[in-house]
């Protein structure tokens, strides 16, 4: 009965945590994810503030119960055609993309990835090192199924190749697979698409792109995970060396008129969690964050700003850095501020001061994700002029959108942390259930 | 009693494990393990052919034990208890061996010690198998009600929701009316509505819903119980009602500080807190001209380390509220940060700026000061971009403080056993993932009494307290996975360990029939056994992890040890 | 990582580990998704929580003839059940004292902290409790139990 179905299209922490607690009321969930896996941002992190849990580990057992749950049909590798009907009556077309693996018989054991002789970007780690052609996301993915990215593929380009296939003892590499079309009837949709990182290459006087060793937020990220690139080594790029002094720019993009007006509200706390990782790994190292306001607001928050303060050698600056410049000998990057802190009057100039890094954190601005623009308007979704989701009334109903019978929770409608995503993937799941009237999981029961 | 019947499955997982590990040497050793009375390889015991196979064995060879070796219990576990409870097999008679993750792959280019390891873990995986017994999931029902805590708009919200899926709902509050805090409150941001607009609808919304019973002026006096079977006694019109609930939503909010001693409170009439500058000055009145605001009263101190996280908005809130009755009034706000996050508040914020409302950071080490004798009659601060101390003239001071925990929120802690925090708001389960349950099944938590809360937050967490709370009562029945602890009433001595032990409060002495023994409530056991280990006499067992089951592992593994000499 | 050395005598001791769910069976078998390649001398026993393991355990494996014993859990204060790694903390203080007490060599008993995703670590640790226990030599023989 469609209205006793929900679809949620996104697989991150929100989505999952949606589709566990609808599944829990009965409801049967198709949950829609774009990419190979579920797991969204949050498989990409090393540790999540200020707990500094390490992110996997709490993530992989609830990516499991989801994937696991008799009410949640994952469908994975897929994306959302078109959306009909209204509320308590939606029908929708799902298409799925062709893996070219058959997901019955793939194990996962990655042998043919390993004789897969095409390698190209892996963009779970943001680009900084490669994958195969025929790929895992990442160690963790559920499914825990290989997929083939046919973009990449040299069957696909040049018609020969095929060493997966030979590989594979189970039978299960399929080069006829064919995309598959789903007409789901559901009673109501939960958003949940999550952020992309801002491009910061816009902002010239930071010289991303230029300057070797000015990196992103989420690059950094990477770098420093155990399970990373890098296996947690922070090697700068120009020469691999680890920095004895690092900066982190905040706001790159974000309370910026120019770029983007609004604040992204978890990059302060995110900025802070990698310099007590930083040092953690290389207890010399020093960071020094410049910031504007200094947005610690949650639970635990304020004492883990002071924490890294005193124990990790993190110290603030109260400025916004107006370029960034690079001397050429060393590729050390070189942050150019005004300061804005005098204990005494100085000249009615302003200084204006320096400070050689050897290695500057971007910490960009994060946009909600580029592909839910066309989600929404197949939706007939209204968005706020920052390209969020908008919210019927954000005191009343802050997870309801324009269209009844649809949801957002998450990123996708507001700049938030996990345990907000959480908190609004579950009000969601509420907000269905009050729409819906979910019958008890039990079969057979009124 | 029949013989203990075990049959074993080895997976050569393609050539994941067969690759390095030689499974037909495994498959000869475990054939001479006792009780085993059955062996068989396959290439995928996962597969529906793998599976087939173990099911026609069971009934075939009328197993009673079966061992699976190949890869981790993390991902196929269930499959392969599915499939013994579709031959008729309890699903706790199967015992798994990872021989994959653990061996063939990480034992690569030494087959001949991996094979040797293949076959001690299989050894092992048996020996602990012989010892395992079948359990049932234990199910208790759950009582088709809700109680919350607090009817404030957190309270009213989840109640709404919980009301609006069609489950009974309680709400107990203290007051005469509800409202909670933001009664006190005169407009809401960034919207600027006023608080009726959204109060009066809410409130109405819950006191005429026939799913919702309000118990105004009362107050829990204890709850006893667990998920599903909660006992409260509230104490509401002279009487005490003894009422049984399935889930319960704390929804009991904060309180705002008053900061009594500091920047002149207390003692100049002219320095008030955000609420009462809200309380004392309505439309149309005469407003001060010169307005300054010092944020951060007594919050992000050593004290209090906590950043009140909605202050800043009340703050900007009320200067704009100002400057809009007044356009002519001088503003100033003093803060540390201005805790503006997401897109709604940073607008709001950047159109304060706009109107003129002059924002000045301030350092912790150099705090401002109130100047004035009788009345408040200027703010002195350091004005970090001209690096020098400047008076403000002030015509009225107002404080910034946060929110704090409600002082009864110890004795709440106390009657439901739930933590609070450092800061003394309650601690929920987890930060991250778990942000509005609480450790206890069954008790959810949402709103400032979790932690200060703006309007949406709270509103948000109240549906989802209200999903989390509604799930147990629509399902009627919690189950709990057979690995929790029981104690051996014969060999008890109640020596209090395994209830001190306890990470969640599921053992407590009671009268059994050979004096006092420890009892655990199978409901809130969680498998940890932690109390087995503590447990003097042996008397505490947890099911599937026994004692026996686990020594007999040890056993099998020591059997190779041989006395003296190389091996 | 190093395969396993046969040394002069041939002695390749034979380690037991209780690993618990949650988190140090998960970075075990993370180690294993890595092919992080090990010495094959450990046995690992699942527990749910670190805190089951009894002193007992400890003991039995050790004076029937293991060479060495292993207990691992979460980072104190990540535990699953919250407490538990304090209680395997405290208890692997007073077993080492124990274990030294009856004339075993302490080294032969160890706690660990291993993450979910510490596959790296957990291989290390394989690694490196091997290397210290064969240098140990083979557990004081005991008759065959």
């Amino acid at each position: 009965m469609s209205s006793q179905s929900v679809l949620v299209i996104g697989g991150g922490i929100a989505g999952i945590q949606a589709s566990i607690d609808l599944a829990n009321m009965g409801l049967q969930v198709y949950l829609v994810e774009r990419t190979p896996s579920i797991g969204g941002r949050m498989a990409q992190l090393d540790k999540t503030f200020p707990t500094n849990d390490c992110s996997m580990c709490i993530l992989a057992p609830k990516m499991i119960e989801c994937a696991g749950h008799d009410n949640v049909h994952l469908l994975t590798y897929s994306e959302v055609d078109e959306v009909r009907g209204e509320a308590g009556d939606f029908q929708v077309t799902v298409r799925g993309k062709p893996r070219y693996v058959d997901l019955a018989k793939c194990t996962g054991c990655g042998e043919c990835a390993e004789k897969c002789p095409r390698r190209v970007p892996d963009e779970f780690n943001m680009g900084l090192d490669k994958r195969k052609a025929i790929y895992m996301p990442f160690p963790q993915a559920v499914p825990r199924k290989m997929t083939v990215d046919a973009g990449n593929c040299l069957y696909f380009a040049k018609g020969r190749c095929r060493v997966c296939e030979e590989t594979c003892q189970a039978g299960a590499i399929d080069f006829e697979q064919q995309e598959e079309v789903l007409e789901l009837e559901v009673g109501a949709i939960v958003i949940a698409t999550g952020f992309d990182p801002y491009d910061p290459a816009a902002l010239k006087e930071y010289g991303y792109g230029e300057i070797e060793n000015a990196i992103t937020g989420l690059e950094y990220e990477r770098l420093i995970c155990a399970s990373g690139p890098t296996e947690g080594h922070l090697g700068r790029p120009s020469d691999g060396r680890v920095p004895q002094m690092i900066a982190f720019i905040q706001c790159v993009g974000s309370r910026d008129v120019n770029y983007k007006a609004y604040c992204s509200s978890v990059c302060c706390m995110h900025a802070t969690k990698e310099a007590i990782l930083a040092n953690e790994h290389y207890p010399d190292l020093k960071s020094f964050i410049f910031y504007t306001d200094m947005r610690a607001v949650g639970k635990q928050f304020q004492e883990y700003i002071i924490r890294a303060k005193e124990q990790y050698h993190a110290s603030y600056i109260r400025s916004r850095p107006g370029k960034i410049t690079v001397d050429e000998q060393s590729g050390n990057p070189i942050v150019w501020y005004d300061e804005t802190v005098f204990s005494e009057a100085g000249d009615s100039v302003r200084r204006v001061a320096s400070k050689e890094v050897e290695l500057v954190i971007l910490c960009q601005a994060l946009v909600p994700r580029g592909v839910h623009r066309e989600i929404a308007e197949k939706l007939g979704l209204e968005m706020d002029e920052s390209g969020f989701l908008a919210v019927r009334d954000r005191l009343e109903c802050p997870v309801d959108t324009s269209v009844p019978g649809i949801f957002a929770c998450g990123f996708c409608q507001s700049p938030q942390d996990i345990p907000d995503s959480v908190v609004q993937a579950s009000a969601a799941a509420a907000r269905v259930a009050e729409l819906l009237r979910p019958n008890s999981r039990r079969p057979g029961d009124a | 009693m029949p013989r203990t019947r075990v049959g074993v499955f080895v997976c050569h997982c393609g050539n994941n494990i067969g690759g390095v590990v030689r499974v037909p040497e495994v498959v000869e050793d475990a054939r001479n393990l006792p009780n085993v009375v059955y062996v068989e390889d396959s290439l995928y015991a996962c597969s529906e052919e793998g599976l087939s196979s173990i099911k026609e064995q069971i009934a075939k060879q009328n197993l009673s034990r079966v061992v699976v070796a190949s890869c981790t219990p993390r991902t196929h576990e269930p499959l392969f208890k599915d499939a013994c409870e579709e031959a008729g097999l309890n699903r706790y008679l199967f015992e798994f061996v990872n021989i994959r993750e653990h061996c063939s792959w990480v034992h690569r280019h030494d087959p001949a010690r991996a094979t040797e390891k293949a076959k001690e873990l299989v050894r092992m995986g048996v020996a602990k198998a012989r010892y395992l017994e079948p359990q049932e999931e234990f199910e208790s029902e759950v009582f088709p009600a809700a109680l919350v805590v607090g009817g404030g708009v957190a309270g009213m919200t989840a109640a709404l929701s919980l009301a609006n899926q069609g489950i009974q709902v309680y709400v107990v509050e203290r007051e005469e009316q509800l409202g909670g805090l933001v009664r006190e409150v005169r407009t809401l941001f960034p919207t600027e509505q006023d608080t009726g607009e959204l109060l009066g609808p809410l409130i109405e919304q819950v006191r005429s819903h026939p799913q919702i019973t309000v118990y105004l002026g009362s107050e829990v006096e204890n709850i006893e119980g667990f998920i599903g079977d909660f006992d409260v006694a509230v104490a509401t019109d002279g009487q005490v009602r003894e009422l049984k609930m399935g889930t319960v939503i704390v929804a009991t909010g904060a309180q705002e500080l008053k900061p009594l001693g500091m920047y002149g409170y207390s003692g100049l009439p002219n320095v008030v807190t955000q609420l009462e500058f809200e309380k004392s000055f309505k439309r149309g009145a005469d407003l001060p001209p010169n307005v300054v605001m010092i944020n951060c009263v007594g919050a992000r101190v050593p004290e209090r380390t906590y950043c009140g996280r909605l202050c800043c908005s009340t703050a900007i809130k009320n200067a704009i509220w100002l400057k809009e009755q007044d356009p002519d009034a001088k503003v100033s706000v003093l803060h540390r940060d201005v805790m503006a996050c997401g897109v709604d508040i940073e607008e709001f914020y950047r159109g304060a700026m706009e109107l003129g409302i002059r924002f000045l950071r301030y350092d912790v080490q150099n705090p401002p000061e109130v100047l004035g004798d009788r009345r408040a009659e200027g703010v002195k601060v350091h004005h970090q971009l001209m690096g020098k101390q400047i008076i403000l003239p002030a015509d009225l001071v107002v404080l910034t403080t946060p929110l704090v925990p409600r002082e009864d929120s110890e004795r709440l802690s106390k009657m439901m056993k739930v933590p609070v925090g450092t800061e003394g708001f309650f601690l929920e389960a987890h930060l991250k993932l778990r942000p509005i349950e609480f450790s206890t099944d069954g008790i959810y938590v949402c709103g400032s009494a979790r932690y200060p809360s703006s309007i949406p937050e709270s509103v948000s967490q109240a549906y989802a307290a209200a999903a989390k709370a509604a799930i147990p009562i629509r399902d009627g029945s919690v189950r709990v996975e057979a690995i929790t602890v029981f104690c051996d009433e014969r060999t008890c001595s109640a020596c209090g360990n395994c209830v001190e032990v306890c990470p969640f409060g599921a053992v407590e002495l009671q009268e059994g029939r050979f004096g006092r023994i420890a009892s655990v409530n199978v409901m809130q056991c969680r498998g940890c056994g932690c109390c087995v280990a503590a447990c003097r006499s042996g008397a505490m067992q947890q099911r599937g992890f026994d004692d026996r089951q686990l020594l007999s592992m040890i056993g099998a593994l020591a059997d190779e040890v041989v006395s003296v000499g190389g091996r | 990582m190093e395969d396993s050395e046969t040394g002069g005598n041939g002695f390749e001791p034979k380690i037991l580990i209780f690993a618990c769910n949650w988190c140090s069976y998960a970075g075990a078998d993370l180690a294993g998704v890595s092919r992080l390649q090990m010495p094959a001398n450990c046995r690992v026993i699942r527990v749910m929580c670190s805190a089951r393991v009894r002193p007992e355990f400890v003991i039995t494996a050790l004076s029937k003839g293991l060479d060495g014993v292993v207990v691992l859990g979460c980072h104190p204060g990540d535990c699953h059940y919250s407490e538990g790694n304090y209680f395997t903390r405290r208890r692997g203080l007073f077993l080492k004292k124990l274990v030294e007490y009856v004339g075993i060599e302490p080294e032969r008993f160890q706690v660990r902290w291993v993450s979910a995703s510490e596959g790296a670590k957990f291989s290390d640790t394989v690694a490196e409790v091997t290397r210290q226990v064969k240098a140990l030599g083979p557990n004081r023989p005991r008759p065959k139990a």
